[in-house]
């Protein structure tokens, strides 16, 4: 087992990749769900961001997606093993269906992360606290240190997964 | 609970507190009750009180629910 | 069942993860005081959500600890989201 601190970078580098992906698959930065992220969008344009990364930031706030399913996975992990993970996306679906939203993005998200932290659990080179924490310093890159570089960024993230894959106007 | 942990959640009740105090929009204050209730949080959990805790998480979003019914904006 | 193996017997080993989180909550609360934009502020409430999900987590590690972080979390985002629709006059007036 590494020290800490790197297995805590490491977990952050999994967990971003992990609801990123998940988000660009299931079209987060295409449009806000809604009215209040399509308000948070316009601001952060507003403020030189981009509009397609405003969209997706919004989306992040105004309703539990993938960031929040692998957030929840990482705690049901630490708490039970991987029931505990699968009880966290059973909560990540009603909570999507209270906040209008029909919960593919945060339940698939949750899925998948749970099996990711079990499997690196399971493999005797992470504890289930790094990817709590892993996770807190992925949100923290895409909305707590400067919305208009984490707007570019994720735009030009959509621009590439719309030219790899099709659906998208 | 550990020192720094609970640092960290008296830093944020006073935060959210004095960010209350100052602010002038309504939607500004509301947003800054919740800093203030996000540290009440930590106090909670430590003891061991989960019920109590997830009592006042399904609570606080539906006082804010009904605070906003008079603050709503007026459409221009 | 192995459930008692998982759970780790003392709550204190993972420390560095704790206070990872406790200084990302101070960081964003001071972030939300200084933004001067109300729509602006609402990234760094949910970042500030996020560290303090995983502060109750990380600090009493219970089967019933899942709901109790669920349960906040969603809370925080339903009053983010109840916030930004009235802000922006998204409610319908009946």
């Amino acid at each position: 087992m590494l020290d800490e601190p790197i297995r805590i970078l490491i977990a952050a580098l999994i967990c971003w990749f992990n609801f990123m992906i998940i988000d660009l698959i299931f079209k987060l930065p295409e449009r806000g769900g809604v009215s209040g992220a399509t308000a948070i969008a316009q601001e952060v344009e507003k403020g030189g961001g981009k509009l397609n990364g405003g969209y997706m930031m919004g989306n992040i706030v105004s309703s539990p997606d993938a960031s929040a399913g692998t957030l929840l996975a990482g705690c049901g992990v630490y708490c039970a093993g991987l029931p505990g993970g699968l009880f966290a996306a059973l909560l990540v679906y009603i909570g999507n269906r209270i906040c209008y939203d029909p919960g593919y993005a945060g339940t698939t998200g949750c899925i998948t992360a749970t099996f990711i932290v079990y499997g690196a659990v399971q493999s005797g080179w992470f504890a289930a606290s790094d990817f709590i924490a892993g996770m807190v310093i992925a949100i923290l890159t895409i909305q707590g240190l400067s919305s208009v570089h984490a707007s570019r960024l994720i735009a030009w993230l959509w621009k590439i997964r719309c030219r790899l894959l099709r659906g998208c106007t | 609970m550990n020192d720094i942990v609970m640092i960290a959640s008296v830093i944020l009740i006073l935060t959210g507190m004095t960010a209350a105090i100052f602010n002038r929009d309504p939607f500004d204050k509301l947003i800054s009750l919740s800093v203030l209730i996000a540290g009440v949080f930590p106090f909670i959990v430590e003891r061991g009180f989960l019920d109590v805790a997830i009592a006042i998480a399904l609570i606080a979003p539906l006082s804010t629910i009904f605070t906003l019914m008079v603050c709503r904006r007026v459409q221009v | 069942m192995a459930l008692e193996d998982q759970v780790p017997v003392v709550a204190g080993v993972h420390m560095i993860a704790l206070y990872i989180c406790a200084v990302i909550a101070v960081y964003a609360a001071l972030r939300v005081i200084t933004e001067r934009n109300s729509m602006r502020k609402l990234p760094f409430l949910n970042v500030v959500s996020f560290a303090v999900t995983g502060i109750i987590a990380l600090l009493l590690p219970h089967p019933l600890t899942i709901a109790a972080a669920a349960a906040y979390f969603v809370g925080s985002t339903l009053e983010s989201n109840a916030i930004a629709s009235t802000w922006a006059g998204g409610l319908k007036r009946p």
